[in-house]
C-alpha cells in the first residue's frame, strides 16, 4: 500500500519543505517531485482498481474505487497542469514585486496542504473524516484567494472563509444525523460512518434520518460546490485569487465537493427512493444553470464570466447525476473531467491576459490575437469548449445529459402530484420535453454570451502600449495537453480513463 | 437504576437549557467583548454537559472532547478574540440589521422550528439525550441567526462559533460524540478557522479601517 501512503505524504512532505526552502527554483523542483510523486501513486492506485476492485487500506482509514480514483485522476492532471503554469506565472509575479520573493515559500506550502486535503477528502473512507478534509481546503485556500492582500482580495477571502465554514458546518450537522441514524444498525462504534460499513447496510438505515442529513449535507457541500443560491462566494473568490489557484478551485475542488455529495448519495439512496435525492439535485443543478447563464449575459470583468460559467457547468453535472441512470450518471461524470480541463485552461489564459493587459474589463482587452497569439488560442479553444460545441469533449458530455433528461425526466416525481405549484405540466413527457427545451434554452444563453465576450477579446487590434509578442514559456505546455485532450476525448477515451468511468457510474447507479 | 436515569436526563437537559440561554444573552448583548465572555460561559456549560453524558454512560472518548473543548474553547479561542477586540477601535455594535427584541422574537420562533423539524426523529434517540438534540439544532439555528444579524466581524465569528457549539452538543446528544478521529479533526479546524478570522479581522481593520463587513461591497455585480 505504498502508492496509498505516497499520495499523502508527497504534499505533506512538499508543504513542510516548502516552508524552510527560499529559491525559487527550488521551491518549483520540489513542487513539481511532489506532483509527479502524486500522479505515479494514482497511476498505481488505478491499476490496482481496475484489476482488482475497490480495496480499503492503512487498517481501514483509507478507500479506494473506481469513482475516487477517478477524481484522483483528475486531480493529478489539472494539478500538474498547475505546477508547469506556475513556473512562470509566479517568478513573473516576484519580479514585477506583486509578491515579496519571502512570501513564495509561503504560497508553495499552502498550495501543497490545499493538496492534500483534497486527496484526504477524496480517498477517506469515513464520511467524518471526509467533513475534517474539506473543511482544512477552506481554511488553506483562503489565504490563497488573498494572497495579494489587496482590499478586493481581502474581502474575497474573508467572504469565502465565512461562507464555506458556515455551509460546511451545515454538512457536519449531516454527518451527526448519519451517525445517529447508524448507530442503531451498526455494532462497531469507531467505524459507524465509513462507507465500507455503511453501504453493506445502508437499506436499514432510518430514512428520515437520512433525508434530513442529505438536506444539511448537499447544502453544505453545495456551498463549496457553488450551488445557486449558496454562490455568492464565488465570483469574488475566482476574480481575486491568483491564476493557478482559481484553476484548482475550479477544476478540483468543485469536483471534490461534488464527490463528497456523490458519496452520500451513494449511502442515502439505498435506504429512499432515488427520486427524492435526484430531484434535489435537479432543483439545484436548474437553479444554478438558469441562474448563472442570466448573469453570463451581463458580465463584463472576463474572471466574473469564467466563474459563472463554472456555476452553469457545475449546474449541469447536477442535473446529469440528478436524472441518475446510466446515461445521466456517465454524461455528468464526463462533464465533470471536461469542465475541470476546460476551465482550468480558461483561467491560464486569463492569467497570461491579466499579466499583459493589467485589466479585468472586457472592454479594455482587445487585439489578443495580435498581442497574444498563444493565449488568444488557448482562450477561442477554451470558450468553445465551455460552450460545449463539438468537436469538444463537453460536447459529448451535455449532450448525453441532456438525453437522459429528455428520455428518462426526473426519476420519482410526478409532477401533477406536488400539488398547484406546477400542476399544469400537462403529462409526464410534456415535462420533459419541457424540462430538455429550458436546459437547451439556457446552455444556448450562455454559448452566446461567452463566445459574445470572447470574439470581442481575441479580434481587434490592441491598445497603445501593449507588447505585441508572447514567447513561449513553460506555462504554455499545460495549456497545449489540456487543449489537445479536450479534442482527443470527444472521439476516443483512453481505455482506463473509459473503464473508471464506466465503473463509476455502475456504482452510482443502483440496482 | 430507573430513579438515576430519569434525574440523569433531567440533569442532561438542565445543562442544554443552559447552552440555550445563553444564545439568547448574546444575541441581546451589544458589547463585543461580553459576546466573547458570555460564548466562553456557554462553552464551559458545554464541558459540564459533555462531562456528565461520559460519566452517565461511561463513554471515556466523551472526556477527551470534554478537556478539548474546555481548553479550546474556553482559554484559548476567547484569548484570541479578547486580542483582537483590544486592537479594533470599536467596542460596541452600534447599527444592527435587527433590533435587539426583534432578534429574540425571532430567535424564539426558531426554537420552535427547531423542535418541530426534530420532532419525527426524536423518538430513535437515547433516552438520556433526547430533548438535547432539538435544543442543539436551535442553538445552530441562532447561531446562523447571528451571524446574518450583526455586521461586525467579529461578532460574526462568535456568531458561527456558537453554531459549532450547537454542532458539538448535537454530536453528544444524539450519538454520545463522533468518532475520535472525527472529534479531533474537528477540533482541530475549528482553532484554526478561528485563528485565519483573527487575522483577516486584523487586515481588514488596516486595509477598510474598520470591522464593518458591510463596508465589504467593493466586489459586486
Amino acid at each position: 500500500m505504498i502508492e496509498v501512503a505516497a499520495l499523502m505524504i508527497a504534499p505533506l512532505f512538499a508543504g513542510g519543505l516548502s516552508l524552510v526552502v527560499h529559491r525559487s527554483a527550488l521551491l518549483h523542483a520540489i513542487n513539481l517531485m511532489s506532483m509527479g510523486t502524486l500522479v505515479a501513486a494514482e497511476i498505481m492506485i488505478t491499476r490496482t482498481v481496475l484489476r482488482d476492485g475497490p480495496f480499503t487500506a492503512l487498517d481501514q482509514l483509507v478507500y479506494l474505487d473506481a469513482l475516487s480514483s477517478f477524481i484522483l485522476f483528475i486531480i493529478g492532471a489539472v494539478g500538474l497542469a498547475c505546477s508547469f503554469y506556475m513556473r512562470s506565472y509566479m517568478d513573473e509575479q516576484v519580479a514585477r514585486g506583486m509578491i515579496a520573493p519571502t512570501r513564495l515559500n509561503l504560497f508553495f506550502s499552502l498550495f501543497h496542504m490545499f493538496l492534500l486535503a483534497m486527496v484526504v477528502a477524496t480517498i477517506a473512507n469515513s464520511v467524518g473524516v471526509q467533513w475534517v478534509a474539506i473543511e482544512a481546503t477552506t481554511l488553506a485556500t483562503t489565504f490563497l484567494i488573498a494572497f495579494w492582500r489587496r482590499r478586493e482580495s481581502l474581502e474575497a477571502g474573508w467572504k469565502y472563509l465565512i461562507l464555506c465554514s458556515v455551509g460546511i458546518s451545515l454538512a457536519l450537522f449531516g454527518v451527526v444525523l448519519l451517525y445517529y441514524s447508524s448507530l442503531h444498525v451498526l455494532s462497531d462504534v469507531s467505524q459507524a460512518l465509513n462507507v465500507t460499513q455503511l453501504l453493506p447496510v445502508a437499506d436499514r438505515l432510518n430514512p428520515h434520518v437520512l433525508k434530513l442529513a442529505f438536506i444539511f449535507i448537499l447544502v453544505g457541500y453545495g456551498t463549496k460546490v457553488g450551488l445557486v443560491p449558496m454562490h455568492s462566494w464565488l465570483p469574488d473568490a475566482y476574480t481575486e485569487a491568483p491564476a493557478p489557484v482559481v484553476a484548482m478551485l475550479a477544476g478540483v475542488l468543485e469536483v471534490v465537493s461534488v464527490y463528497a455529495i456523490l458519496r452520500m448519495r451513494m449511502i442515502v439512496d439505498h435506504a429512499v427512493p432515488s427520486g427524492f435525492t435526484g430531484g434535489l439535485l435537479v432543483l439545484l443543478g436548474f437553479s444554478s444553470l438558469v441562474t448563472a447563464a442570466l448573469f453570463i449575459l451581463i458580465q463584463h470583468n472576463y474572471k466574473r464570466l469564467f466563474a459563472y460559467s463554472s456555476i452553469e457547468h457545475m449546474g449541469i453535472a447536477m442535473i446529469g447525476f440528478g436524472v441518475g441512470g446510466p446515461l445521466g450518471t456517465f454524461g455528468g461524470l464526463f462533464h465533470l473531467l471536461n469542465h475541470a480541463f476546460a476551465k482550468s485552461m480558461a483561467f491560464f489564459a486569463a492569467g497570461n491576459i491579466h499579466r499583459r493587459y493589467h485589466t479585468m474589463e472586457i472592454g479594455h482587452v482587445q487585439g489578443l490575437a495580435v498581442a497574444q497569439p498563444w493565449t488568444a488560442m488557448a482562450l477561442m479553444i477554451s470558450g468553445l469548449a465551455l460552450s460545449a460545441l463539438p468537436p469538444f469533449a463537453s460536447f459529448a458530455s451535455e449532450v448525453q445529459v441532456v438525453t437522459a433528461l429528455a428520455s428518462q425526466g426526473i426519476p420519482g416525481m410526478p409532477f401533477t402530484s406536488t400539488g398547484g405549484m406546477v400542476s399544469f405540466a400537462l403529462s409526464d413527457q410534456f415535462s420533459r420535453v419541457g424540462l430538455a427545451t429550458v436546459f437547451l434554452l439556457f446552455a444556448v444563453l450562455a454559448f452566446a454570451g461567452l463566445i459574445y465576450r470572447m470574439t470581442r477579446m481575441v479580434w481587434g487590434t490592441p491598445p497603445e502600449g501593449i507588447l505585441r509578442e508572447e514567447t513561449w514559456t513553460l506555462g504554455h505546455l499545460p495549456i497545449i495537453l489540456l487543449a489537445g485532450a479536450l479534442v482527443v476525448f470527444s472521439f476516443f477515451l483512453p481505455p482506463p480513463i473509459r473503464q473508471l468511468l464506466e465503473q463509476a457510474t455502475m456504482l452510482l447507479v443502483i440496482q | 437504576m430507573q430513579v438515576l436515569s430519569y434525574s440523569g436526563s433531567q440533569l442532561v437537559d438542565l445543562c442544554s437549557a443552559l447552552l440555550l440561554l445563553t444564545c439568547f444573552a448574546i444575541v441581546a448583548q451589544r458589547r463585543l467583548s461580553a459576546c466573547v465572555d458570555l460564548f466562553a460561559l456557554q462553552s464551559a456549560f458545554l464541558v459540564m454537559t459533555a462531562a456528565l453524558v461520559a460519566y452517565l454512560t461511561g463513554n471515556q472518548h466523551l472526556y477527551i472532547a470534554a478537556a478539548l473543548t474546555g481548553v479550546i474553547k474556553v482559554i484559548i479561542i476567547p484569548r484570541v478574540l479578547k486580542k483582537v477586540i483590544d486592537r479594533l477601535n470599536v467596542k460596541r455594535e452600534l447599527v444592527m440589521y435587527v433590533n435587539v427584541p426583534a432578534g429574540l422574537l425571532i430567535c424564539g420562533g426558531l426554537v420552535m422550528l427547531a423542535f418541530f423539524i426534530s420532532q419525527p426523529i426524536i423518538p430513535l434517540g437515547f433516552l438520556l439525550t433526547r430533548d438535547s438534540l432539538a435544543i442543539a439544532l436551535a442553538i445552530v439555528l441562532i447561531g446562523f441567526f447571528t451571524m446574518i444579524a450583526r455586521q461586525k466581524a467579529v461578532t460574526q465569528l462568535v456568531g458561527f462559533l456558537v453554531l459549532e457549539n450547537g454542532l458539538f452538543l448535537g454530536a453528544t446528544a444524539a450519538t454520545y460524540g463522533m468518532p475520535l478521529i472525527v472529534e479531533l479533526g474537528v477540533f482541530f479546524d475549528v482553532l484554526i478557522a478561528t485563528l485565519i478570522a483573527g487575522i483577516y479581522t486584523n487586515r481588514l481593520q488596516d486595509a477598510f479601517d474598520s470591522v464593518d463587513t458591510n463596508q465589504l461591497t467593493v466586489l459586486k455585480e
